[in-house]
């Protein structure tokens, strides 16, 4: 799988509990009703900025969209069937990246090698296009339109450096798969060179690559769900196989603002690989990171403890003194006892607790001067968010 | 067209918004800002993309010609995450950002 081949993706999941049957993803992306990236500036402006916004609304409403099996995409772009936001989609094709999608390591050739040479390379490679490297930095690209063209003109054993592309586009191996894909969308190339943070080349992305990984991934899920309902259809209902409980502990020092954080990523790694829903992600996050920034800022050390299990996350934070004074006072918005560094660095808004309580679906918390306190929350990663009372007085 | 003349810090320059949310509070921000949003601050230090991570914003601008360490940096572009800098102040980075249609 190479170029020209429209994203278009299909894939059968069935899925009872959700009553979704077949799942239809659209990524019109080379037949131009993918809504289009604006070229970027020089400089970042606000308007660029604001372009891109609205790109990718539009992008969101019109390239992702599930539709049901009879749903056949209309010239705007919005599928005629019932279009259904699916989760499953949405999470692969932004969470995927590059990296996960491209070619590695690439096959690349140097500037004095024949358009020959090259054409013999892509042949037993099996690839439509590669990278020119000069001292290991890429300077330009060399496709099969090139060799065409050279072999219909007589130049074919010419060097790469006289015939190639120069004005290099590459992309960079954290973008999304949604991100490239608008990319291909915009530049019509076949393929892009990818670099890594440090500017290295690091592999090649084509269209048939990105269909690949989607495919793989989504088929991986498909499995997954059947086995859940093979599990269930047998009398084995059991979610443990597919989601086995974890448990993330951390100590957490007294005025370490540096490692804030870290426990709470690596939950949401975790309930992202569970395709636990977005917004109940970011509240267990926001549940973790302010009970960890807590500890860092009032107490004198403690411990953060994360316990994913298939129905809940249950957060407890404890630590070993001073001791909230007061904790009603402490539970209200704006009332804070964080110190000058604290607060400089942006924390002590006094908002922690109530963020705390917003975000749990059971939250409690007891605490005793000269002995410590202890923070329990419990987020259901199946439930709506029913938010208990403000906590303003 | 109004402008707000920024510096990318990262790798990564170009990103998707879908507001704009001001505060050197970071708990306010995990309260009040959504995700996909553009976040002003002055705040340089490592929490703010600890933050960001927490609420999924994608994008901060750091004003009166704030730029965190290397390695707040170095952070971000793992993370994905873009960073930008701007000499000027919060108000008026909001002012040009909201002349430019960003609301």
């Amino acid at each position: 799988m190479d170029v020209g081949i429209s994203l278009i993706v299909m894939i059968a999941i069935t899925q009872k509990e959700t009553g979704i049957r077949l799942a239809a993803v659209l990524l019109n992306a080379a037949n131009g009703r993918c809504s289009r990236m604006p070229e970027p500036g020089p400089e970042l402006t606000a308007s660029a900025a604001v372009a891109h916004n609205a790109a990718a609304i539009r992008l969101d409403d019109s390239a992702i969209t599930m539709t049901m099996s009879d749903g056949s995409p209309t010239e705007t772009g919005m599928p005629a069937g019932k279009p259904l936001k699916v989760s499953v989609a949405q999470v692969l094709i932004y969470e995927l990246r590059v990296r996960d999608a491209m070619t590695r390591p690439p096959v690349t050739a140097g500037p004095g090698d024949s358009l020959r040479t090259i054409q013999h390379l892509m042949k037993s490679h099996r690839i439509s296009g590669m990278p020119i490297l000069q001292d290991g930095v890429p300077v330009g690209l060399v496709s099969i339109e090139d060799i065409i063209n050279a072999l219909d003109q007589g130049h074919v054993n010419e060097p790469a450096a006289r015939w190639m592309t120069r004005n290099l586009v590459t992309l960079r191996d954290h973008f999304s798969l949604v991100r490239a894909v608008a990319e291909f969308d915009r530049h019509g190339f076949g393929r892009f060179p990818v670099l890594n943070s440090a500017g290295e080349l690091v592999g090649v992305i084509t269209r048939g690559d990105i269909t690949s990984c989607l495919m793989q991934h989504l088929e991986k899920r498909a499995e997954e769900v059947a086995a859940r309902e093979a599990a269930q259809t047998t009398g084995q209902a059991n979610d443990s196989e597919l989601a086995e409980p974890v448990v993330l502990r951390a100590e957490v020092k007294a005025g370490d603002y540096d490692s804030a954080g870290k426990v709470s990523q690596r939950m949401r790694q975790i309930l992202r690989m569970r395709g636990v829903d977005p917004d109940i992600q970011r509240r267990a996050a926001i549940v973790a990171y302010e009970a960890e920034t807590n500890i860092i800022i009032h107490s004198i050390g403690g411990d953060l403890s994360v316990a994913v299990t298939p129905g809940k996350v249950v957060i407890e934070a404890t630590d070993r003194g001073p001791g909230i004074e007061n904790i009603e006072l402490a539970m209200q918005e704006g009332w804070s006892t964080a110190g000058p560094l604290a607060r400089e660095l942006g924390f002590g808004a006094g908002m922690g607790l109530p963020n705390i309580r917003k975000c749990s679906d059971k939250f409690e918390i007891k605490s005793e001067m000269g002995a410590g306190t202890r923070l329990y929350s419990e987020v259901l990663l199946h439930k709506a968010v029913q938010p208990p009372q403000e906590a303003r007085s | 067209m109004a402008t707000v003349k920024a510096e990318p810090l990262t790798n990564e320059a170009e990103a998707d918004l879908t507001g704009c949310y001001i505060s050197d509070l970071l708990s306010d921000v995990l309260a009040h800002a959504s995700p996909g949003m553009l976040w002003v601050t002055i705040q340089i230090h490592r929490n703010v993309i600890s933050c960001a991570l927490t609420k999924d914003i994608g994008t901060v601008l750091f004003t009166c010609g704030r730029k965190p360490d290397p390695a707040v940096v170095a952070e971000a572009d793992a993370e994905g995450i873009v960073l930008l800098t701007t000499k000027q102040t919060t108000y008026e980075a909001a002012g040009k950002l909201w002349e430019a249609g960003l609301r």
